[in-house]
């Protein structure tokens, strides 16, 4: 195909693959937990730290990282020894990280082609250092899903029963949203802050329609994401569309086939 | 004799939740091999009581100790198999098969990188079969009747191979048919496990052949360490409110 004639196409599938892979499996435990809109609230946390990284001079993905982590941090901080609902902290955090990042980039005079490219994804200009970067950290996360995929599937199933048979659920919910945000940070150059929550939640939401047990539902989570991923970035290619936004409107597809097709099961 | 330690231990245990006093100067040992039930109205701090005991809840004051270790610091929860109230009203669309539900009472145990093991299947299908949902084991959760999801999450609990077995009002919601095997399944653990069990209920009429002993739970706490002698364990129901009349009734057949 010419279409991997293209050194940038070639990292692009790549990374397109890297954020599938991780975005879909870490959002299942997201979407199972309930927590869904954390992968919205972390992607407009992120976008703070893209506006340091850009009025700086530094790695915007790089700060991106950071800024998620410590909002991801504070948010399960609130939740777990404060008394407010958790849906609150996450709408809190949305907006006040939204209106943060508009008066960094501002303050900066930076609104520019730059940024969009960081709110609605730019997959066809990552470099060879960040495909690094996505490659190394997503392994790791990969890893400590896989590693611990049967506490935060307990925990998601019943925290209490969880805790109770000794499993450090604190601890586990912290690890959860940590790698979460770390995969909302990787993932934007990818599809962009304002679309990688689809990419998280959707596929998991779809395979959930099938109703099979906990094994099945990743991996089709995983197949869905997969597909609308490649498919998404081959339309997009030869219908000269935006990478990111065209992925998600795949992935929606699935989901509204995965509907109609188990509508009476 | 008994000699060990108790399993349970507290003493003068208070919990307040907000200005309500729910607990009062609670002091009990429940010991290895016993077979409490425990009874009260509603609203009259059982729940809080079994919760107090897992550390989900804290208490305002008192000592309480598992396995004649300070709750603070004891860490042998898997000695510990648990199944909530709401064990019955799951969320019915998780994606769990009851092999899947019955492997997490295996996660606290598990070996590196979470993967499964012979005797971690072995355990499991036993815990399946002793409960009896081993045909049920690719059936997704949320398809299974009351009793058959309430056998699930004992089975679940017995995968983690506890010692005790805490069971708060499991038989809510579930057929009468099914409530009697249930209690002849504890029954059959207490027995020839030696497992403990701790049992909130209602549902006292039903169990009074098989328990070893009765706690009777209204912010206050009396055992009746003989359940059997119908005078003082009617007099006791009297006194919280419970309907002595089946217990009485039990006892002429």
């Amino acid at each position: 195909m010419e279409i991997f004639q293209y050194d940038f196409m070639q990292r692009a599938f790549i990374a397109g693959i890297i954020i599938a892979i991780i975005a879909s499996v870490g959002g299942s435990f997201v979407v199972l937990k309930r927590y869904s809109l954390i992968t919205e609230t972390l992607a407009h946390s992120a976008l703070v730290g893209v506006a340091i990284g850009l009025v700086a001079g530094v790695s915007p993905i790089a700060v991106a990282v950071v800024v998620a982590l410590v909002s991801a941090w504070s948010i399960e901080y609130l939740r777990s020894y404060f008394n407010i609902y958790s849906d609150s902290i996450l709408a809190i955090f949305l907006s006040g990280s939204l209106a943060l990042a508009i008066v960094i980039v501002s303050l900066a005079g930076a609104f520019n082609t730059s940024l969009f490219s960081y709110l609605f994804g730019s997959i066809l200009s990552v470099s060879t250092e960040e495909l690094w970067i996505m490659g190394g950290a997503g392994t790791v996360a990969l890893l400590l899903l896989l590693g611990f995929y049967k506490e935060f599937y307990f925990i998601a199933f019943d925290e209490e029963v969880a805790q109770v048979s000794g499993i450090r659920v604190t601890f586990f919910n912290f690890l959860l949203i940590t790698i979460v945000a770390v995969i909302i940070a990787l993932s934007i150059r990818v599809v962009g802050t304002l679309l990688i929550g689809a990419l998280m939640v959707i596929p998991t939401v779809s395979a959930l329609q099938y109703k099979k047990g906990f094994g099945a539902t990743i991996w089709l989570a995983l197949l869905f994401s997969l597909s609308a991923v490649i498919v998404g970035m081959l339309l997009s290619y030869y219908f000269a569309l935006p990478s990111g936004a065209v992925i998600v409107l795949v992935i929606l597809l699935i989901f509204m086939i995965s509907l109609l097709v188990n509508r009476h099961s | 004799m008994r000699f060990h330690v108790p399993v349970f231990e507290t003493k003068d245990l208070c919990v307040t939740i907000g200005n309500h006093r729910v607990l009062s100067h609670i002091s009990m040992q429940i010991f290895q091999g016993d077979y409490v039930a425990i009874i009260g109205p509603n609203g009259g701090g059982k729940t809080t009581l079994i919760r107090v005991l897992l550390g989900l809840q804290q208490a305002t004051s008192g000592e309480i100790r598992l396995f004649g270790v300070e709750q603070k610091k004891f860490t042998s929860w898997n000695k510990i198999g648990y199944v909530p109230q709401r064990a019955t009203h799951i969320d019915t669309n998780f994606p769990a098969t009851v092999l899947e539900v019955v492997m997490m009472g295996r996660t606290a145990k598990r070996k590196f990188l979470g993967l499964e093991h012979d005797d971690d299947r072995t355990i499991v299908h036993h815990a399946m079969v002793t409960m009896d949902v081993a045909n049920l084991k690719d059936r997704l959760i949320g398809t299974l009747s009351g009793g058959q999801r309430q056998r699930v999450m004992i089975a679940r609990a017995l995968a983690s191979e506890p010692e005790v077995l805490i069971l708060d009002e499991p038989n809510t919601g579930v057929d009468v048919v099914s409530q009697k095997r249930f209690y002849d399944l504890l029954r059959q653990l207490n027995n020839e496990k030696q497992i403990t069990i701790v049992f909130v209920t209602h549902d006292i009429g039903v169990i009074v052949d098989d328990i070893g002993r009765l706690f009777s739970v209204n912010e206050t706490l009396v055992t009746c360490n003989n359940p059997k002698e119908a005078i003082s364990c009617e007099d006791m129901s009297k006194l919280y409110g419970m309907d002595a009349h089946l217990i009485r009734n039990h006892h002429h057949h």
